[in-house]
């Protein structure tokens, strides 16, 4: 169920699409089938990204403006307002009357709508509501046509509802956070109130900080004593954590940062998506600072993923950046439950044993350029730590050797990531010569048109999750096609860019990319897809 | 001139012989950690960028020299995770009241119980010279104070000490380098305070300012003692209070004094704990 809102966040135009076909998760067809509309002038604002279709069924609260709206052929007027404001003595409940129309048209079962409406705790409400329910169920006897059976759900296997900033929330509490600190930003708030919950209980640390720079200094405070910890952000406010990230690539301390990536730059689109924060968190910040980055592509991803995050940067000491995006992120899907409660696996950071006790060194250099790490606090393992270029002991240096071997160390301790293969997701026939790499959201997008256009066995499809650094097994996958099809949601191609900066790319190899915004739809990706196929 | 304590690491310090830093280091290795007896991996340093923040790697405790401006963040993270450690974040005046001054009402209304020491040599030392928010505003043909500052700062001094009184800081303090001893007594009330606490320590810059602006500074300094009248500048109208640590008000008359006219050393301010 995306959510589509515009600028002005906390109102205005606002609307969802229901998926009622959960196998499709948040990716539902181009366009709907039922729309119910209450406002003709909302709507218009919401109209490129839920257009009408010739077959949709249309029912709008009152008469559309003369000029813009083509109604489908099916469309009623239906007095949802003036029911409500009739029986209930307000127009606050016409949604509700149009609830217990669909549930007649849909035939639901009763239960459903009944646990809806319980919602509300005040009785009285509840009350009217009942009778706007009702009154809704009653006016399908209006209508030419009647209930749509709906076929049984295809797949029945136990659901649980949330979206992507809920699930990485729940990771990230799965994995031991015991410290969160953010700053109010769309749209990834919700994972910073999610965890204000979670950890509101003595069982870890959690502040609204005054800014982003802020958040990840409390973030990095808190890692230097042991504690795992994290924030969560969007675009500009990952700009203003980057010299932090920087910090704690060079001072080796692990922290998540999660980027719920939106339209930039600037102010952007704060309320849709887009993948355009690839070129900053995988560059951002001077002097070669190397870092993680991940993307999540569903919500199951968000979960797992984040467990993945903490695992990875507490065990190489290095700051994990998190991908995901407004749509992953604010798309509440219904889907299977069983990754929430299956084994993880869930690292914890080296650290010093008794042979340190007297000539303990933070940043020695180890055969696997990991050093171990004392948490603030331990006894017998005092060090001082700097942002300053600095020797084993972690004290200032200004030996140009020094500065070499130290960037050694941090970019080479993350090299065996690259022999995480199962953060490549690979679909499709191997011996197809053709192939997609898109990353995000955008690759449940990619794997629906895929499969819709009946393409599975022409063309297989890569999906990297770890995106930095970048993994053998999207290199092979690279390099075993013929023709490449590079999809991403933003202007200037930086997965593209990214992909050749690092691989000998196919001689035929192209670029779907364009700003966000709008989701894909199957109608445009067709297109670069049949080609490809060709 | 270093006193030996088994505070102090190996490493020496890269200060200008007679730079007021060494007074915080003598007066943190020498007296305040040994008197509190807090064992050196129970204390957290967390210093900014500039002279002053070179000190963790002179404390044998753990430290942390951070970003400019950014030690108060890194110091509250570390307290919230590890309530057990002993937090003190140092930094110069162009941590904690430039880049860094954004921060400092929120770790103020915050109380976490960290202690903030703010080394003010009213001067950026270790980018040569430029002015800093504290530096004294001068009229033209007053000064220069500041031996290689070309332009005299041109614009009203940023009240540090007022500022932390006006956003309700809990402990707020004033010390001098010149008295280590005291400067000692004062960082140990500090740390004991539970809550935010916040000490402005005046330091004289060896190299970027001439000898006659701190020896004002030491010479006209008056120590506030609780219940005893305290010194007013000659300019000051009013009658001389009895000194009061618990009132507020009495707090941001001594904090709005002109440092270069009377500047008041001890507790200005002690409020609610957290």
């Amino acid at each position: 169920m995306p959510r589509y809102y515009g600028p002005q966040i906390r109102g205005g135009a606002s609307g969802v699409k229901l998926s009622l076909d959960t196998t499709r998760a948040s990716v539902s067809g181009d366009t709907v089938d039922i729309m119910v509309c209450f406002n003709w002038e909302k709507y218009a604002e919401l109209e490129q990204e839920l257009p009408l279709g010739i077959n949709t069924v249309l029912f709008y609260d009152n008469a559309p403006p003369k000029k813009g709206i083509n109604l489908p052929e099916r469309s009623f007027q239906v007095g949802f307002s003036e029911i409500s404001k009739e029986l209930t003595g307000t127009t606050a409940a016409k949604n509700i009357v149009a609830l217990g129309l669909l549930e007649r048209i849909l035939a639901l079962p009763e239960n459903l709508s009944k646990g809806a409406t319980a919602q509300d705790h005040a009785s009285a409400l509840l009350e009217r509501n009942g009778l706007a329910l009702n009154a809704g169920k009653r006016l399908l006897l209006e209508f030419p046509f009647a209930e749509l059976k709906l076929s049984p759900p295809w797949d029945a296997s136990v659901k649980v509802v949330l979206h992507g900033n809920a699930a990485v929330a729940q990771g990230a509490i799965r994995s031991g956070c015991r410290a969160f600190f953010g700053y109010p930003i769309t749209p990834a708030s919700e994972i910073m109130q999610e965890m204000q919950e979670r950890l509101n209980h003595g069982n870890g640390a959690f502040l609204q900080a005054e800014d982003e720079i802020a958040a990840v200094g409390l973030a990095l405070g808190a890692s230097l004593t042991g504690a795992k910890s994290m924030t969560a952000t969007t675009g500009p406010g990952l700009d203003l954590m980057t010299e932090m990230i920087g910090l704690a690539s060079g001072a080796e301390i692990p922290v998540v940062i999660v980027d719920v990536q939106r339209c930039g730059p600037a102010t952007g689109i704060p309320s849709k998506s887009e993948q355009s924060d690839l070129n900053h968190a995988i560059y951002g910040g001077h002097g070669d600072a190397p870092r993680v980055v991940i993307a999540a592509y569903d919500v199951e991803g968000c979960y797992r993923l984040l467990i993945e995050s903490f695992n990875i940067s507490e065990y190489y000491q290095t700051p994990v950046i998190l991908l995901s995006d407004q749509w992953l992120g604010q798309t509440t899907v219904a889907i299977d439950g069983n990754f929430l409660t299956r084994d993880y696996s869930v690292c914890q950071r080296r650290r010093p044993g008794g042979e340190y006790q007297e000539q303990y060194r933070r940043y020695e250099l180890t055969e696997d350029s990991i050093s171990p790490m004392a948490f603030a606090g331990d006894e017998g393992l005092v060090y001082q730590a700097t942002g300053l270029t600095h020797n084993e002991k972690g004290r200032p240096s200004f030996d140009f050797a020094t500065q070499q071997r130290m960037h050694e160390k941090r970019w080479q301790k993350l090299a065996p990531l690259r022999g995480k293969d199962e953060l490549v997701e690979v679909f499709g026939t191997e011996e197809a010569r053709r192939g997609i790499v898109a990353f995000g959201s955008s690759a449940q997008f990619v794997l629906k048109t895929v499969e819709d256009l009946g393409l599975q066995h022409r063309l297989k499809v890569c999906i990297p999750e770890l995106i930095h650094p970048l993994p053998d097994k999207l290199a092979s996958f690279v390099g075993s096609l013929e023709k490449l099809l590079v999809v991403e949601m933003n202007y200037s191609a930086q997965l593209h860019h990214y992909l050749r900066s690092q691989l000998d790319l196919p001689s035929d190899t192209e670029t779907y990319a364009r700003a966000g915004g709008l989701a894909f739809t199957r109608k445009e990706l067709s297109g670069p897809m049949t080609k490809l196929a060709r | 001139m270093m006193k030996e304590s088994s505070y102090r690491t190996g490493v020496t310090p890269v200060w200008c012989p007679g730079c007021g830093s060494f007074a915080l280091l003598n007066a943190l290795t020498g007296i305040v950690l040994p008197n509190l007896g807090t064992p050196g991996h129970q204390v957290f340093i967390v210093s900014g960028i500039g002279c002053s923040s070179r000190i963790p790697a002179y404390i044998n405790a753990y430290g942390f020299n951070s970003l400019h401006g950014r030690a108060v963040l890194i110091a509250q993270g570390a307290k919230l995770a590890n309530p057990d450690l002993t937090v003190v974040a140092i930094g110069g005046d162009g941590d904690f009241f430039s880049i860094g001054a954004g921060h400092l009402p929120h770790a103020v209304r915050r109380n976490v119980n960290i202690t903030c020491i703010m080394v003010n040599n009213f001067v950026y030392a270790l980018t040569k010279g430029q002015t800093s928010p504290t530096t004294p505003y001068l009229r033209r043909g007053e000064g220069p104070f500041l031996s290689l500052q070309f332009y005299p700062p041109v614009d009203p001094v940023l009240d540090m000490v007022s500022y932390s009184v006006s956003t309700g800081a809990s402990f707020i303090a004033q010390g001098i380098t010149a008295d280590v001893p005291h400067l000692g007594w004062l960082i140990q009330e500090a740390i004991k305070h539970r809550g935010f606490s916040f000490i402005n320590v005046l330091t004289p810059c060896v190299t970027f300012e001439p000898p006659q602006f701190f020896k004002t500074i030491r010479e006209k300094a008056s120590y506030l003692k609780e219940g005893e009248p305290v010194e007013l500048p000659d300019s000051s109208r009013e009658q001389p209070w009895l000194h009061d640590s618990g009132n507020i008000t009495l707090a941001l008359k001594l904090a709005q004094t002109p440092v270069l006219e009377k500047p008041h050393i001890g507790i200005i301010f002690r409020g609610k704990e957290s």
